[in-house]
């Protein structure tokens, strides 16, 4: 007996609980006691989901003994979280009354604790449905940018990436279904991001560190594009939209289905857009007093008001199929994505020659929930991604510059039972990225990362207070086995750049450069961080329908191998990018660039986050403030230098004779060189959002965004997102939607010395869409305005404001369908 | 490089913040292990103006070196006097040259009927808008040239001209093949050839697509004294990759020994005089320089030309060696008269060379003296004087192994020449204007010879005996 007691108790812990003939029954109301269809109601760490009918009922069998814990959403209202105590047998019955709540609140899938706009100490956000087919665009960037915090670095239309509190690039990540992308768009901002909003079902925002759910990229936020790729049920549905649009004359056709036996579900979706070069309201090129980019983008003499290449295609299609049981499913879905698109401003001087690029990926991913139920383990949910990611910029025909990425990706969360009122759960997750470049532009050498984590979050409501709880620790390794360090023939010009003798660097008047030696020293280079993320938080409902959140974390980032090993040319920054393995030496009045004798640290951020919120009635808001400092951050500064971009050398071709290469030693080839350094900074800001319910077909939202970024010893960061105020007015009934956003960014005057400032602008964008119901299907057929004033706009976040404004006057026609 | 703990910068706010949070100290760890550098073309020099230096390479060149002791070669880099690669020829006796341009060693075995190449891996391609420069790893070549006893391998301006005297016993004719280094790294299967009726030990000079080779006429009608040797030359044309005969030189040349041109005139080594063709148009017209009495009746059967030197440099010998005595002939103003300098009684000279430039003449001797002559203009005549001597052992000469000797090359991209000495067993890298020796490659075996080989400053043309 003494033995086996251990055994019987182990056993306990994997064995289901008993046969469970709990249940119950009942209705959900509004305030107004009007019954509600089609609510949701969950039961927490189960499958167990049902929808309530026309009468507002609904029952659930299979409850466990004790506590229960239901969810009840539904679009409109405010999510409600109820518990309900049940006793062996017993069956219940009640009433569940919802209250309005004019800012849609949709939970985030995917992370083991509780999260929406409304409910989380930390702030996300999330779109779905329609509001996400009304805003989505050819780019991330660009689809997001209407959230409260989130804005866009657009790249002309083509390869926009959300910027997240002035974040982006290596600290924000981007995920799909949870797993990591997995392109190279961190890397640079012409390079795209390989997701697609059109096919997506929702899009989650986590604004602020979430380092916790996602790991060392995730320190200013995370993007998780989902879709329904492995299906969850096997109920038929599905969406297809077709559209024009008359700025670029871009053709959208797209569709997600999913449908299945008892057993088996199956999904399809597929898209594919086509648009040229856009329409400007005014010459593409800004006035001829910036020269922050080096005016690399020859005058094109022609008024036809375009951003030259800009032009894009692109397609995917992803298929999916899983595998249902009861206790959950598993399931396997494999997408190919392709994308082709013109890289604006990416130029060398020479007019003729337009770089685009070439992306192509295929994503394998492998999802799972399996609802143990045991008396310890609630579930578990398994994610396993393998993607091979190759990425060509091409000029002239030929293949300038190949980026490839393969990464291999597992994360499992252990969702425990309710314990002493903790819910939560273990996560345990593997990353393993190896990203090559090859060619003119291959700035960083190849690597391989490898994340190994574990991380644990729970939460706990004690009377009116949520507790949020979260730790992690990683591992982190990056290795080069061949990071090359050139002899840089780098050097001064004095005459162009007077405007920034700023004390970091002497004015010299020789060159600064090597004479004689062509030596590249060549090191294997291996870092292993162990960066540790904190967080505590607490929601706190005060009263009745208005809450206070808190969230403080401390959150670490190992910085990515573009931080530290790049030594080359970046066209798409138009800077000569130097890596924080190295520093500049000054012996004999000369500038060298050597390893650096500062130690490779993490980058550390402190971030406290305020949320008051009113989530109930006809008015809600949430107002946002956040202070983040960041210790270490990584950036790039002005070195003063310029080397030659190395363009239109390519030693590893011989067939050159007969090319006409006259004139590539042009002045213009140089790039200023940029280095990584690090340096405290400052990110503080607030976000705001109040919605009014004026009828039930009005309502009236406005907005605001700030933030600022700075140097903690003096100093401004580059690119940071302008302040932003808007309205969005929307009037809904039985077949008509009609919205109209009016968002103004002010002029942003923040700013480093190598830009310029750039002036504020107000974006007009309206849209009507009208329901005819035909064929049995929920049809929509509608009209979307973009820049209905046709304004210039130059968005200061943008690497190449100068030469692409936002599209002019834009009008797109469209038809959807649901079924 | 191991991290070092921050203390949180005190402020208000991270104040509450670290004081409500445990300290989760991150740590960082970076490793860096320098590996061997690379050295790259130079291809980021913008201050020049000139695209051609994008793509070239600085370098010192390459030097191979033949075993005397085994069936071996080396390459060695002379930027850093490291030894690249080591080679296992498939033969004991053999020869060593470089190609045209520099960019093969090369290999011949007489006895053996064989000549093989070894590529240094630097050469250096027109790639019209800019040269081109390459670097690469030393590597056996996989053409092999079969035919009969190879023995006289001259090169001009791109062409190396392999003249196989044939063999009586058997009957093997004599022949010609000519080979760019283009040829040699395609290893090209149809090489130009220009096959004879008869054997002889005779010898060809290309002269871009036409060859001025040797002709050995019917024993009755030769005026050669010893009848292997040819009495006439022959211009061959090239025509659908093979030589035809388009014109016989007026001029006879008995016992002719010995070849050189330097892009104006080609001269052959006769036992009555030098023979001198000058190429007008298509034709090739022949005049003779008698035998001058100082050569004390010897003839001259070596000659040494440059392509930046109007005079050439020949050398009357009896056969089988003994006294040497070196002329000076200027084809140009058709005399011949013998150098100011000699080879002193006791030291005979082992190995002739130009400097790159033409700018010097080097005699290397028995005794380790490395002399250098430099050419003087005196009312309009070139007089080759002794600009100095360089002591290049220090060993007691006597001591040199039977059948070895000491050797040299010139590098073509400087003023270097190499001496290789087979007693100290190293190479001496010796600066010719500044007559002062500045490195050595210690060697673990003697060197029978030593060939410079690499990207040649200039086109230049070079013309050089092998024997």
């Amino acid at each position: 007996m003494f033995k086996i007691s251990p055994i019987a108790a182990l056993l306990s812990v994997l064995l289901p609980a008993s046969v469970l003939a709990q249940s119950i029954e009942g209705t959900v109301k509004n305030s107004d006691g009007e019954v509600i269809a089609g609510a949701s109601i969950k039961v927490e760490g189960s499958t167990n989901k049902v929808v309530t009918d026309q009468t507002g009922r609904f029952v659930i069998d299979g409850l466990n003994i004790g506590n229960n814990e239901f969810h009840i959403a539904v679009p409109g209202y405010a999510h409600l979280h109820q518990d309900v105590t049940l006793a062996k047998d017993e069956n219940k019955s009640l009433t569940l009354t919802l209250s309005r709540s004019p800012i849609e609140v949709i939970d985030i899938v995917s992370t083991p604790i509780h999260m929406s706009v409304m409910e989380s100490a930390a702030p996300v956000n999330v779109i779905t449905g329609e509001t996400l087919r009304r805003q989505q665009a050819a780019t991330l960037g660009d689809t997001l940018e209407k959230l409260p915090g989130v804005q866009t670095n657009f790249h002309g239309n083509v390869a926009s990436t959300p910027i997240i509190r002035g974040l982006s690039g290596p600290r924000v990540l981007i995920a799909q279904n949870g797993l990591d992308v997995s392109d190279v768009s961190r890397v640079g901002p012409d390079h795209s991001v390989a997701a697609e909003s059109s096919t997506s079902q929702q899009i989650e925002v986590l604004r602020g560190p979430a380092t916790l759910f996602y790991g060392s990229g995730a320190i200013g936020g995370v993007v998780n594009v989902v879709d329904g790729r492995v299906p969850t049920d096997s109920t038929t549905r599905g969406e297809w939209l077709l559209e024009n649009s008359s700025v670029n004359d871009q053709k959208l056709a797209s569709f997600n289905a999913t449908t299945g036996t008892d057993s088996f579900g199956f999904y399809a979706d597929g898209y594919w857009r086509k648009s040229n070069d856009y329409e400007v309201p005014v010459e593409a090129e800004a006035g001829h007093d910036d020269h922050d980019h080096d005016d690399d983008h020859d005058h094109d003499e022609s008024h036809d008001y375009t951003v030259e290449n800009s032009a894009e295609e692109s397609s995917g299609f992803t298929l999916g199929g899983s595998y249902l049981f009861d206790k959950g499913y598993v399931g396997l879905a494999v997408e190919q994505f392709n994308r082709e698109y013109g890289i604006p401003g990416h130029s060398h001087g020479d007019e003729a020659e337009n770089v685009y690029a070439d992306l192509a990926q295929t994503k394998v991913q492998l999802l799972g929930e399996f609802n143990i139920g045991s008396d310890w383990i609630k579930k578990v949910n398994l994610r396993t991604g393998f993607t091979n990611y190759e990425h060509a910029e091409v000029e002239a025909g030929e293949i300038g510059t190949l980026f490839e990425s393969q990464t291999e990706e597992l994360k499992v969360d252990v969702i425990q039972n309710t314990y002493l009122d903790w819910n939560g759960g273990l996560s345990l997750h593997y990353k393993n990225s190896e990203v090559a470049a090859q060619g003119e532009e291959a700035f960083t050498p190849p690597s391989t990362a490898q994340t190994i984590a574990l991380g644990l979050m729970e939460e706990k409501h004690i009377g009116d207070v949520l507790l949020q709880f979260g730790a992690r620790v990683e591992r982190v390794t990056l290795t080069a086995d061949n990071v090359l360090l050139p002899m840089l023939e780098a050097h001064g010009h004095e005459e162009a750049h007077e405007d920034q003798d700023s004390d970091e660097h002497d004015h010299e008047d020789d060159h600064a450069h090597e004479e004689e030696s062509n030596i590249t020293r060549v090191f294997a280079v291996d870092h292993e961080f162990t960066p540790v993320s904190l967080s505590a938080g607490l929601v706190w409902e005060f009263t009745q329908g208005y809450n206070l959140g808190v969230s403080i974390s401390r959150s670490q980032r190992a910085p990515s191998a573009s931080e530290l090993l790049s030594f080359g040319p970046h066209i798409g920054t138009g800077s000569y990018e130097v890596g924080a393995l190295f520093g500049m030496h000054q012996e004999d009045g000369e500038t060298h660039i050597e390893l650096t004798e500062k130690t490779i640290d993490l980058e550390t951020a402190n971030n406290i986050d305020i949320t008051l919120r009113k989530s109930q009635g006809d008015l809600a808001f949430v107002f946002n403030v956040f202070y983040n400092q960041v210790d270490n951050y990584y950036y790039q500064t002005d070195t003063g230098l310029f080397a030659e971009s190395g363009h239109d050398h390519e030693e590893d071709e011989h067939d050159h004779g007969a090319e006409d290469e006259a004139g590539h030693d042009e002045h213009s080839d140089e790039l200023p060189v940029y280095i990584f350094q690090t340096q405290d900074v400052i990110l503080h800001g607030f976000e705001a959002q109040v919605a009014w319910q004026v009828t039930s077909e009005f309502k009236a939202t406005v907005f605001s965004d700030f933030v600022r970024a700075r140097l903690k010893g003096g100093g401004d960061l580059p690119r940071t997102s302008p302040m932003r105020f808007g309205t969005q007015l929307s009037y809904e009934n039985e077949n008509l939607s009609a919205h109209l956003d009016i968002t103004r960014y002010q002029k942003q005057d923040k700013i480093t010395s190598t830009e310029t400032e750039t002036d504020g602008y107000t974006m007009v964008d309206a849209s009507v869409s009208y329901d005819v119901p035909m064929f049995n299907q929920d049809m929509a057929v509608y009209l979307k305005g973009n820049n209905l004033t046709n304004t210039e706009a130059r968005v200061h976040t943008s690497f190449i404001k100068n030469v692409a404004p936002r599209p002019g006057r834009n009008i797109s026609v469209g038809v959807r369908g649901y079924f | 490089m191991k991290s070092i703990k921050k203390p949180f910068q005190l402020n208000l706010l991270t104040a509450a913040i670290s004081s409500l949070l445990l300290y989760g100290c991150g740590d960082a760890e970076t490793t860096i292990i320098e590996k061997e550098p690379i050295v790259v073309p130079d291809e980021d020099d913008h201050d020049d103006d000139h695209g051609d230096d994008e793509f070239t390479i600085e370098s010192m060149g390459r030097l191979a070196v033949l075993s005397a002791d085994s069936n071996q070669a080396v390459v060695f880099d002379l930027d850093d006097n490291q030894l690249l690669d080591t080679f296992s020829l498939i033969h004991n006796s053999n020869s060593l040259t470089a190609s045209a341009d520099y960019r093969f060693a090369v290999i011949a075995s007489r006895s053996n009927d064989y000549v093989g190449f070894i590529d240094s891996g630097m050469w250096r391609e027109d790639h019209g808008a800019h040269l081109h420069d390459y670097e690469q790893a030393p590597e056996m070549n996989h053409l092999e040239l079969d035919g009969s006893r190879p023995t006289h391998i001259v090169k001009h301006d791109g062409h190396m001209a392999v003249f196989y005297d044939g063999d009586a016993d058997s009957g093997i004719p004599a022949a010609v093949q000519v080979l760019t280094d283009t040829d040699i790294s395609s290893e090209i299967s149809n090489i130009h050839t220009l096959d004879y009726p008869v054997n002889m030990h005779g010898v060809a000079e290309p002269v871009g697509e036409y060859l001025l080779s040797t002709v050995r006429r019917d024993d009755a009608e030769n005026t050669s004294a010893a009848k292997i040797l040819p009495d006439q030359v022959a211009v061959y044309h090239l025509h659908d990759g093979e030589y035809e005969q388009e014109q016989i030189l007026e001029v006879l040349c008995p016992d002719l020994h010995g070849a050189a041109q330097n892009g104006h005139a080609v001269l052959f080594g006769c036992s009555d005089g030098i023979l001198v063709a000058h190429q007008h148009d298509e034709e090739f017209e022949a005049e003779k320089i008698l035998n001058i009495e100082g050569l004390n009746g010897l003839r001259i059967g070596t000659i040494y030309g440059h392509e930046e030197s109007e005079t050439f440099i020949g050398i009357a010998a009896g056969h089988g060696g003994g006294e040497a005595i070196l002329v000076k002939i200027d084809p140009e103003n058709e005399e011949m008269e013998t150098l100011e300098w000699q080879p002193a009684a006791d030291a005979s000279p082992v190995s002739y060379a130009f400097a790159y430039e033409g700018e010097a003449f080097l005699i290397l001797d028995s005794k380790g003296f490395l002399n250098i002559l430099t050419p003087h203009d005196h009312d309009g005549e070139t007089h080759w004087e002794l600009a100095g001597s360089v002591d290049i052992s220090e060993e007691d000469v006597s001591t040199m192994p039977e059948g070895m000797k000491f050797s040299m090359t010139v590098a073509e991209n400087g003023h270097y020449v190499y001496v290789a000495d087979p007693i100290a067993q190293h190479v001496l890298q010796v600066h010719i204007e500044d007559m002062e020796i500045e490195g050595d490659i210690e060697l673990d075996f003697a060197p029978a010879n030593i060939t410079w080989l690499g990207i040649a400053e200039e086109a230049h043309e070079d013309d050089e005996h092998d024997h």
